[in-house]
């Protein structure tokens, strides 16, 4: 895999739109042409050069090319939109929409991420080591689908909406999670290992999507019924997967771990699930 | 013509192999005895197809750090002569024998990249869930994707993987074990079943992995398409005009032997007859063919034991 760095050099007062800063976008150019990439500030438009300084080298293909962001992107947006794969590498934290819409490759954000994080994402692996914004791996506003494949894993805590009008993938918060979680969800699996606020799953249909809670849970809508406690086959495969392929360990704590099952949202004859660590 | 291994007579031979579709299906279950019942209860009526729906066995308990779930699991084969053939009993072995059983979750034991092709037993296995089963998706774009049914039952749970993998198969593999006593006759088959058991992708259908009645195509009543093999009858091998029963021998136990490809059910032949020979009193070791019209694959004796 190639290496392009690129090093911030000046810090935007306004954000910085740069969806160019994609493995697809720099693949098969040479240095120069991905200085001159362009890049949007308000309505101006000016180029990446601009803004990083360029180093490293560029890959024929998008699979074979990683770009390393070295130093703080908190104002810098889009980046790793769109990207089918390759490898990003966020040395800092990233601005709003930061792997939206991805379909393949690995992102990582050793910061936090603001808002709109993986939304809609479609493939991939999108790894944000700090907190992210409202609308993880949400649908855009008036998009009837959210994410549809991929996988999401928040080390620390996500706002409000994480995982709205979510179709399929996955969703992994191992701290917190806002209001909302899994609005409108029709597919997909949250797994929240913190504390999950409320309204969690509102007017969620099922078509197997749940969300899973392994901590405290603020309340849960009244249109939520508890049909039984048990240890689910499936969440035993789930768990070994979060420990052993996503390198959640606290994820093992709970392999044989009993759940309560809630089944809803009865409000729009929804079948989705939320299930609870009962703990002991 | 022939040739001698550890003392024992070798008849230069071959097993005449059929083709099959094959499939494996992995139980797992709480523990191990779970596991195991469940895995005999689908192999349980499933030695042959001559009157049975498939062929079936159990081909060996799976370590927990080894299985999907991390629960002790047992792999079963079953084999059908074609894909709708092996599907069917699939299900309906699954619905009657696995899903009733306590504790247990079946998965896909060839994966795609693997496997000839798929067989969706889920599209059907799901009704029994009469509504409430759950689809479920695993690595939706970002890992391999797998397809799983959960099914309410009684007792909690039963997950299921959707589909599983099938290849083009070897049925048929076997050999003759003919000794001066019985009781050396079963020792040597025995230890040919646990060698054979070494063999990875080989399962032994029948009971023990062994048949004693042996089959030949055919009979001398219209209305039975198979018989037993007279010809390695001892108790009429002085009667019987082409008995091939040789002289000193008064008992002949077949090893038969199914496994997902060919080289796989040759070295376990090979595995098979190393450890057979081994015990005194085994005098001779033969196959049984059709002289090569029948069956697609055949299986030398040399060839199985690496003798040139």
């Amino acid at each position: 895999m190639k290496e392009l760095t690129l090093t911030p050099i000046k810090k935007p007062d306004i954000p910085v739109e740069a969806e160019v800063i994609s493995p697809d976008k720099v693949a098969g150019k040479n240095l120069d042409q991905v200085k001159k990439l362009p890049v949007y500030v308000g309505n101006t438009r000016l180029s990446l050069g601009d803004y990083f300084k360029v180093e490293g080298e560029t890959a024929e293909k998008a699979s074979e090319q990683a770009i390393i962001v070295a130093g703080d992107a908190g104002k810098v947006k889009y980046i790793g939109t769109g990207m089918t794969g390759g490898r990003v590498l966020v040395e800092g934290c990233s601005g709003m929409h930061v792997g939206a819409q991805m379909e393949g490759g690995e992102l990582i954000v050793t910061g936090s991420a603001s808002d709109w994080a993986g939304a809609e994402m479609k493939g991939g692996l999108l790894r944000i080591h700090g907190d992210a914004g409202s609308q993880l791996g949400a649908a855009y506003r008036g998009s009837p689908e959210g994410m549809t494949g991929g996988c999401i894993v928040i080390g620390g805590s996500a706002g409000p909406e994480a995982g709205s009008f979510m179709r399929r993938g996955m969703i992994v918060v191992k701290g917190d999670v806002g209001p909302f979680a899994g609005v409108h969800m029709n597919g997909g699996e949250i797994f929240v290992f913190g504390r999950a606020a409320r309204r969690m799953g509102a007017e969620a249909k099922g078509n197997g999507g749940f969300i899973a809670c392994m901590g405290e849970i603020e309340a849960l809508l009244p249109t939520y019924v508890h049909d039984t406690t048990y240890t689910p086959s499936f969440m035993r495969l789930y768990m070994r997967r979060l420990r052993d392929q996503l390198g959640l360990e606290e994820a093992g704590e709970f392999i044989d771990a009993p759940f309560r099952r809630y089944r809803g949202d009865a409000a729009v004859g929804g079948n989705a699930e939320i299930l609870v660590a009962d703990k002991q | 013509m022939s040739f001698r291994l550890n003392g024992v007579e070798i008849e230069d031979t071959f097993a005449e192999g059929f083709g099959m579709w094959g499939t494996r299906i992995i139980i797992t279950a709480k523990n191990r005895k779970w596991a195991n019942t469940a895995a005999a209860e689908m192999s349980g009526f499933a030695t042959s197809v001559i009157a049975c729906d498939c062929e079936a066995g159990v081909e060996r308990e799976i370590p927990p750090e080894e299985t999907p779930d991390g629960r002790p699991g047992t792999s079963v084969m079953v084999f059908g002569f074609s894909k709708k053939r092996l599907a069917t009993p699939m299900l309906n072995r699954i619905g009657q024998c696995v899903l009733t059983c306590p504790t247990t979750a079946i998965f896909n034991g060839i994966p795609e990249e693997q496997a000839d092709d798929m067989l969706d037993v889920g599209a059907s296995l799901r009704f029994f869930g009469d509504g409430y089963q759950v689809k479920m998706r695993m690595g939706d774009g970002w890992l391999q994707r797998q397809r799983f049914w959960r099914i309410p039952v009684m007792e909690g749970e039963f997950l299921a993987e959707a589909k599983f993998g099938a290849v083009r198969a070897v049925a048929g593999g076997n050999f003759l074990v003919m000794g001066a006593t019985e009781d050396a006759t079963l020792e040597a088959s025995e230890r040919s079943i646990d060698a054979i058991h070494t063999v990875p992708g080989v399962v032994t259908p029948f009971p023990g992995g062994l048949c004693r009645s042996g089959s030949k195509v055919g009979s001398k009543y219209a209305f039975l398409r198979a018989s037993t093999n007279t010809p390695f009858c001892p108790a009429i091998k002085n009667t019987f005009p082409e008995s091939q029963v040789p002289d000193g021998a008064n008992s002949v136990i077949e090893v038969v032997l199914n496994g997902l490809d060919e080289p796989s059910v040759k070295r376990a032949m090979g595995a098979g007859i190393r450890a057979a020979v081994q015990v005194p009193g085994v005098l001779k070791i033969t196959a049984v063919n059709f002289g090569g019209k029948l069956g697609k694959f055949q299986m030398g004796l040399k060839d199985s034991l690496g003798v040139e």
